[in-house]
């Protein structure tokens, strides 16, 4: 079974993804912010497969940031160089999708489109990218 | 003896007669008044044909007749009579030798000059006019009697001319000391007319104010004809005339009237040399403009406006007289011009400070809309997701015939979340723009209301208000609502306690209102971004929209908003609004009506009883209603500290008494209005604050 680790601080947002994730016959892992993402991914880290992660989140510090994405997409590739990381956010900004790229992020997805996102995490997948 | 008597008689008849006119003479003080009737009066006294009186020029070359009897004085000195000093003239002999001169038969006197003026003259005597042992002019008499004069008469008649003399020498130093009064007086007007441009220059920064004021000072108190103020354009290529007197300098504004920097005009060779230029006599100045506004300028002055080295402009100033400049004039002018420069140049620098201050503001405009933009997009996408995806999932659960009811209940409860939050955001975009209608509220009741709205319980909110600013003008709903957003933001910064104070603010006629609290606090960081829309530290559930919300609020009233925040140490809002006074006025007691009003025992419901009662109205205030009483008008305060609106509906409605019932509210609104009606109530209705909207409320 495929494992995806899911981090957005809108719990809306979690939760619906979550669900659409699970439909679609993932198994996933959540977290609201930085901090607890990390201790999220670490309890998991043998299983999970691949990570979607909100740009503007509370950081590891738990007070909002933006780009906090960006510090535990660097957690992440840091502890598993091999994970492929999907950056979430609700506005393409290419300064910050080039953050992303250049941080190891295998894509930059923007909210809205959601429809494509399971599509995106099939690709990623299949394909084997990091 | 009959011979002899008769030289006595007449001798004495001299001295008599030169000694009324001596003193005739002596009382006279204008000079131009002294000659005159000097010589009406001897002519008159002595039965003389004619008298003239001399006075020596400045150069003492010639003796001019300053004054003559009748038509032929008046046609001599209209010719510029006079006689040289020395020569063959009796005046000129007598001034010569200082010694009065008689010519008895004139017609064999050598010396007479054959005047055509008056040919009837058959005696003249001329007589020295002696200061000390100076001669300062003389006198000549004549008569057509041949032999008319003795030579014991000259010393009768030299001592009137000696009285002459001193009278002219008086009225000569009286002259000099009322021109030096006119002086000392010119110059104190023209040294206050410098101070007041420089009085004004210093509080006056538009220049389009002080340079039409400093021509007009300068008119006004020099009594030129014209003066006129130019300021070099940017390429310094023309002098722009900024500032003319009367209606030639308005026309000459209106026309766009400049001159190129160069040496065709004085204006423009004042500004190209930074020199003043000064042309007594306009007509042969080379470079004076020939301005067919000012037909009548005879002097003209240009005096550069120079800062440092640079020439800002010049000042033109014109008379109608020729030489019309003192030195005293030009001392002033310059002075003023100096004043006058500084004031320019603080101006351009002001000009160049806004420009700066504008660009600034464009670009914090720029910043903040972005920043606007962003969180606004950033916080839509949030609050749309869910939607949308949770739509899409059900879609295809509904295709594939697997709804599970659990999750169906959970993903509607996730869009109806998500449509809620969008719901919120809209009001509160929309809430704090709409119309205000400012009017005297009670600052006591918008703080209550606001904190019952708010969920704050009365010992966490400690209020002091000072009794001089207990009423704001302003809308009273968006009052509350900015308030609340503020209150709101305190308790989500975990704020145990509350304080609110409200005082005289340093403007006049304007009140402060601090809202402290003890929460979290804000970084600098979050501080700088607290204002933008969507901008939110405490989670997705929240807007950000509660900052920029009061600060449109209190902007809209004319007031200012500010906060000071520290992490840790709490957040300080201070707001400043116009106060507003409640003029007190007695209510007619026309309606015997009993009112019920349900409300907390506070400072509005306290004013409200009070001046009910004083007007002999029957009122009973509580928020007790197991037991009602009876009343022909109900009064329901929306916002009650311990007890819901809903509930005082329902009792009112078991009690019968919803049709009697008025919702009384600080803070209007139209949904809650809509249930309050459909309830059954009469009406719901804005709380009135003043004396005034009280007695119109009970009407």
């Amino acid at each position: 079974m495929t494992t995806v680790f899911l981090a957005d601080d809108e719990r809306l947002v979690l939760r619906s993804l979550e669900k659409t994730l699970l439909r679609a016959g993932y198994d996933v892992v959540t977290a609201g912010d930085c901090r607890s993402g990390s201790e999220v991914f670490a309890q998991n880290e043998g299983t999970i497969d691949i990570a979607i992660l909100d740009l503007n989140m509370p950081g590891f510090d738990g007070m909002p940031k933006p780009g906090a994405g960006l510090d535990l997409l660097a957690h992440l590739k840091e502890k598993k160089p091999s994970l492929p990381v999907v950056i979430l956010t609700a506005y393409d900004e290419i300064n910050k999708a080039k953050d992303a790229a250049s941080g190891g992020a295998t894509a930059f997805f923007v909210k809205g489109r959601e429809q494509g996102l399971v599509e995106l995490i099939q690709n990623i997948l299949a394909s084997g990218q990091k | 003896m009959s011979s002899s008597y008769d030289a006595l008689h007449r001798h004495a008849t001299l001295l008599k007669a030169a000694a009324r006119a001596a003193k005739a003479i002596t009382t006279i003080v204008d000079p131009h008044e002294l000659l005159q009737r000097t010589v009406d009066i001897i002519c008159d006294e002595f039965d003389f044909y004619y008298a003239g009186v001399f006075l020596i020029d400045p150069n003492g070359q010639w003796a001019v007749l300053s004054a003559g009897r009748g038509e032929a004085g008046r046609a001599m000195i209209a010719e510029g009579h006079k006689l040289v000093i020395g020569g063959n003239s009796m005046i000129g002999t007598s001034i010569q030798n200082r010694q009065g001169r008689i010519a008895l038969d004139v017609g064999i006197e050598a010396v007479f000059f054959k005047n055509p003026h008056l040919p009837h003259t058959r005696s003249e005597m001329a007589l020295p006019l002696v200061i000390g042992d100076e001669a300062i002019g003389a006198l000549t008499v004549q008569s057509e009697e041949e032999r008319a004069f003795h030579d014991e008469d000259i010393s009768a008649l030299q001592t009137m001319a000696d009285q002459l003399a001193i009278a002219i020498h008086n009225s000569q130093l009286h002259r000099e000391k009322q021109e030096l009064l006119r002086q000392a007086e010119r110059r104190g007007r023209l040294l206050q007319a410098a101070n007041r441009v420089g009085r004004e220059v210093t509080s006056i920064l538009e220049l389009d104010k002080l340079l039409p004021l400093t021509v007009d000072i300068i008119c006004e108190a020099y009594g030129f004809y014209y003066a006129g103020i130019f300021l070099v354009d940017d390429a310094n290529e023309w002098a722009v005339l900024r500032a003319g007197y009367g209606e030639a300098g308005k026309t000459m504004i209106g026309q766009g009237h400049r001159l190129k920097v160069g040496p065709g005009s004085m204006i423009g060779a004042c500004v190209a040399f930074g020199e003043a230029r000064i042309a007594l006599d306009v007509g042969e100045e080379r470079v004076h403009f020939k301005n067919p506004h000012l037909p009548h300028t005879r002097s003209e002055m240009a005096l550069p406006l120079k800062y440092g080295k640079e020439v800002l402009g010049a000042v033109t100033v014109q008379s109608v007289e020729e030489r019309a400049f003192s030195q005293d004039d030009i001392t002033t002018l310059m002075t003023m011009a100096e004043h006058l420069a500084v004031a320019i140049n603080n101006a351009r620098n002001i000009d160049a400070l806004k420009e700066a201050h504008a660009e600034v503001l464009r670009s914090k405009v720029f910043e903040a809309l972005t920043t606007a933009t962003t969180e606004a997009i950033h916080w839509i996408g949030n609050k749309t997701l869910p939607i949308s995806l949770t739509i899409a999932r059900l879609q295809e659960e509904i295709a594939e015939d697997t709804i599970d009811i659990e999750s169906l209940r959970e993903d509607l409860d996730m869009i109806n979340e998500s449509a809620r939050q969008i719901v919120q955001v809209k009001e509160q975009l929309i809430g704090a723009v709409r119309e205000q209608k400012p009017r005297p509220v009670l600052m006591a009741d918008a703080i209550r209301t606001a904190a019952i709205q708010r969920g704050l319980s009365p010992d966490m909110v400690a209020v002091d208000i000072n009794p001089a600013v207990a009423y704001a003008v302003a809308d009273s709903t968006q009052l509350v609502r900015a308030i609340g957003n503020l209150f709101r933001n305190a308790l989500e910064a975990d704020a145990r306690q509350l304080s609110v104070t409200c005082e005289p603010a340093e403007t006049r006629g304007m009140l402060k209102l601090t809202i402290q609290d003890n929460g979290t606090g804000m970084t600098p960081e979050v501080i700088e971004k607290a204002w933008s829309p969507f901008f939110s530290t405490k989670g997705s559930e929240h807007h950000g929209l509660g900052l920029p919300a009061a600060l449109h609020v209190v902007s809209q009233l004319q007031g200012h908003i500010s906060l000071v925040s520290n992490p840790g140490s709490g957040t300080t809002v201070e707001i400043t609004l116009p106060a507003a006074r409640a003029i007190g006025t007695s209510l007619e007691s026309a309606s015997s009506a009993s009112i019920f009003l349900v409300d907390d025992d506070d400072e509005w419901a306290r004013q409200f009883c009070a001046l009910l009662e004083a007007a002999g109205k029957k009122i009973t205030r509580q928020t007790d209603l197991s037991a009602i009483p009876k009343a022909s008008l109900v009064l329901v305060e929306e916002y009650c500290a311990f007890i819901s609106i809903d509930e005082v509906l329902k009792n009112l409605k078991n009690a019968k008494l919803l049709d009697k019932t008025i919702v009384l509210t600080a803070a209007i609104n139209a949904e809650r209005t809509t249930e309050f009606l459909r309830a059954g109530v009469s009406d719901v209705l804005l709380k009135p604050y003043t004396p005034e909207e009280i007695a119109e409320f009970l009407k």
